[in-house]
């Protein structure tokens, strides 16, 4: 599960991904399924909660967290849509910590916060070839309301994840490629973490 | 006095009610009004030259992407030739667009209603079923072509307009361009874009984020706080309004209404290290901070592409931020990394009208060409962290615009006023050798009120 950022604006070098890139499946219901599902909940909770010190504490700090565009493609090219050359996120650990103390600091966006719940589903899980680490594929579907407006912005995507076990029992992310089904967003800004 | 403006809107609203030319205010009105946004698209976007992208995303021939001038969606397009085209993505038999992919490579564009085929400088190939002239009886087929549009490339960014006869590219830009250069004209290879732009849409009128982009230099000091605390710009929380970091410079700009904010490299030198300037040739100047997305290797172009007066302003007093009129923003800026490198960021931006009430706010990143890849993997991400979708100083701002649109709706909201009253007044600094409206100092109104007068004169003629 790995992807390379190649500088060039011509958009065919992209790489077209498929299911699950590992062989070794775990199976839906195997206490390692269960643990990893719990993962993704509990790290979906502390998102939504803003307790952005108990999500850092769930990242790696050789952390890939990276969102590419999304284009209309046509013909030939029609499932080669995910550009790997841009992104809406390109970032490792020590930039999402500037991001989440700006955000408890100094950052207008987010104060007044938005209301966010994020619903993951359609979780599948493999090996990777490094002992005691897992592929864990999901959607993510976020509904946002912001301010006093009634209609919510909302946001869905593929997540491809590595999530890897670690000492003393849990999981941290070791990589997030987050695959939003936009062209163009309708959310006027990414200040919240997908 | 002043001209009689020739707008007039259906309830007798004229353009000098809306934009007050003496006492420098603009009604909120005309952030949301529908009648006004008609008009904008005929006598701004139908006439002045708009911003659709970078050669370097066509390279080869056949190679394409759609994009829009305001809401024509238009192809671009690389012919056999190497030329560059745009045409009116719409097919002149039935009205369905041509292309439907962002991007690709196609040497011949085919509709998929009806079958008409168009070469990718938007000729008119041909009907299918050819012995049965279904592009019609006496026709001449020259005149099915797809509409074109009058193109420019400068320093690799592709311009278009509908203005056939209008002004050429370097009038538009006026006195700008010789401060322009310094960002796009400047190394032997040019700029690069490295990937096809972000693109998201806010609930505001583009001229929201396109006043701004007329040089508000004066909303970094509180909007943008976070890029003082974080120490960035050379401040500390404590002293944000004290020290005013980047507030001080000189602003360009012009009576096209575009604009650029140049500020003393000493100053941005002192976020790094602390040492003096003076007394330092240009080109240790330019060895000590070189220019964002500029290496030490690429200096000696700077010196072959650019003029000596030139060099020396980007040495000293390099412009950073600003604006083309009118819907581009420009942030060619300084960007110390956590890991100590400070390759920069390079990026601008299209507010792409979308009704009254939305905009596409469309994000190119840039490198040069000759810079080396680590250096460009670094541009990348410090421009997606800082700009755009999820950048940490544009979030704050997609945060405001969509606020000031829903005040510009209230009946009594409307009324009020957007002020350009805090202003400077032209004057040409000390041994300053370029051309243009200076403001020295403070950041001011001047540009941004500079911006509304070419919106202003566009306005005015039908």
């Amino acid at each position: 599960m790995t992807w390379v950022t190649k500088s060039t604006a011509a958009p065919d070098s992209t790489t077209i991904l498929r299911g699950l890139s590992s062989r070794k499946r775990v199976p839906l219901g195997s206490e390692i399924y269960n643990r990893l599902l719990e993962t993704l909940y509990d790290e979906a909770a502390a998102l939504d909660e803003r307790r952005f010190d108990d999500w850092i504490a769930m990242l790696s700090p050789d952390l890939v967290y990276q969102a590419p565009i999304r284009m209309t493609r046509t013909g030939a090219n029609r499932d080669r849509d995910v550009m790997r050359t841009m992104f809406h996120f390109d970032d490792d650990y020590t930039s999402i910590l500037m991001r989440t103390g700006r955000l408890q600091k100094s950052a207008w966006a987010e104060d007044p916060p938005s209301r966010c719940r994020r619903f993951i589903t359609n979780v599948r899980v493999g090996e990777c070839d490094a002992a005691g680490e897992y592929e864990v594929v999901s959607y993510l579907y976020l509904e946002r309301s912001r301010g006093d407006n009634p209609h919510n912005e909302q946001l869905t995507a593929e997540r491809r994840d590595v999530w890897r076990a670690v000492d003393g029992g849990g999981y941290v992310l070791a990589k997030r490629e987050i695959i939003v089904d936009q062209s163009v967003l309708g959310m006027s800004n990414l200040a919240v973490f997908l | 006095m002043l001209q009689q403006a020739s707008l007039v809107l259906r309830d007798g609203t004229t353009l000098d009610d809306l934009i007050m030319r003496d006492t420098n205010e603009v009604s909120l009105r005309v952030m949301t009004d529908e009648e006004l946004y008609s008009h904008e698209m005929e006598r701004i976007f139908a006439k002045t030259w708009l911003l659709l992208g970078h050669e370097s995303e066509i390279p080869k021939s056949g190679d394409f992407i759609v994009r829009d001038m305001a809401e024509d969606n238009v192809i671009i397009a690389r012919d056999r030739d190497g030329s560059v085209n745009v045409t009116l993505n719409v097919c002149p038999h039935r009205g369905m667009r041509v292309c439907l992919g962002e991007a690709g490579n196609k040497p011949i564009h085919q509709c998929i209603y009806h079958g008409w085929a168009f070469k990718p400088n938007g000729d008119f190939i041909g009907a299918p079923v050819e012995r049965e002239k279904m592009h019609g009886n006496n026709v001449d087929k020259a005149t099915l072509g797809l509409k074109k549009a009058r193109v420019h490339l400068y320093g690799g960014l592709i311009f278009a307009t509908w203005n056939i006869d209008g002004p050429s590219f370097d009038e538009y830009l006026g006195d700008i361009k010789y401060y322009m250069d310094q960002l796009f004209c400047r190394t032997d290879n040019g700029l690069e874009l490295l990937g096809p732009p972000q693109r998201f849409v806010l609930p505001c009128n583009w001229k929201v984020p396109g006043e701004q982009s007329g040089s508000d230099g004066f909303h970094t000091l509180t909007l943008h706080r976070s890029l003082m605390e974080g120490g960035v710009m050379g401040g500390t929380a404590e002293s944000i309004y004290d020290q005013a970091p980047g507030m001080y410079g000189v602003d360009v700009s012009c009576e096209q209404g575009h604009s650029l904010r140049c500020l003393e490299a000493e100053k941005t030198f002192k976020m790094f290290a602390d040492v003096p300037f003076e007394g330092k040739s240009v080109e240790e100047r330019l060895n000590l901070l070189t220019p964002p997305g500029i290496t030490k290797e690429m200096i000696p172009q700077l010196f072959k592409n650019l003029s000596a007066d030139q060099v020396e302003q980007l040495a000293t007093i390099p412009p950073q931020v600003g604006g083309m009129f009118p819907n581009i923003l420009i942030a060619f800026i300084f960007a110390p990394r956590t890991d100590g490198g400070s390759s920069g960021a390079l990026a601008l931006h299209t507010y792409v009208p979308r009704g009254p009430n939305q905009v596409e706010f469309v994000n190119f990143i840039f490198a040069e060409k000759d810079a080396p890849e680590q250096m460009k993997r670094d541009m990348l991400q410090n421009s997606v962290q800082q700009t755009g979708t999820s950048g940490t100083i544009e979030q704050d701002d997609a945060d405001v615009w969509p606020v000031i649109m829903r005040n510009a709706r209230g009946g009594v909201s409307k009324h009020m006023t957007l002020k350009y009253q805090a202003l400077h007044g032209h004057e040409r600094p000390e041994g300053w050798k370029g051309g243009g409206l200076l403001y020295p100092g403070f950041t001011k109104d001047d540009t941004q009120w500079n911006w509304w007068m070419a919106y202003h004169k566009l306005m005015s003629e039908a």
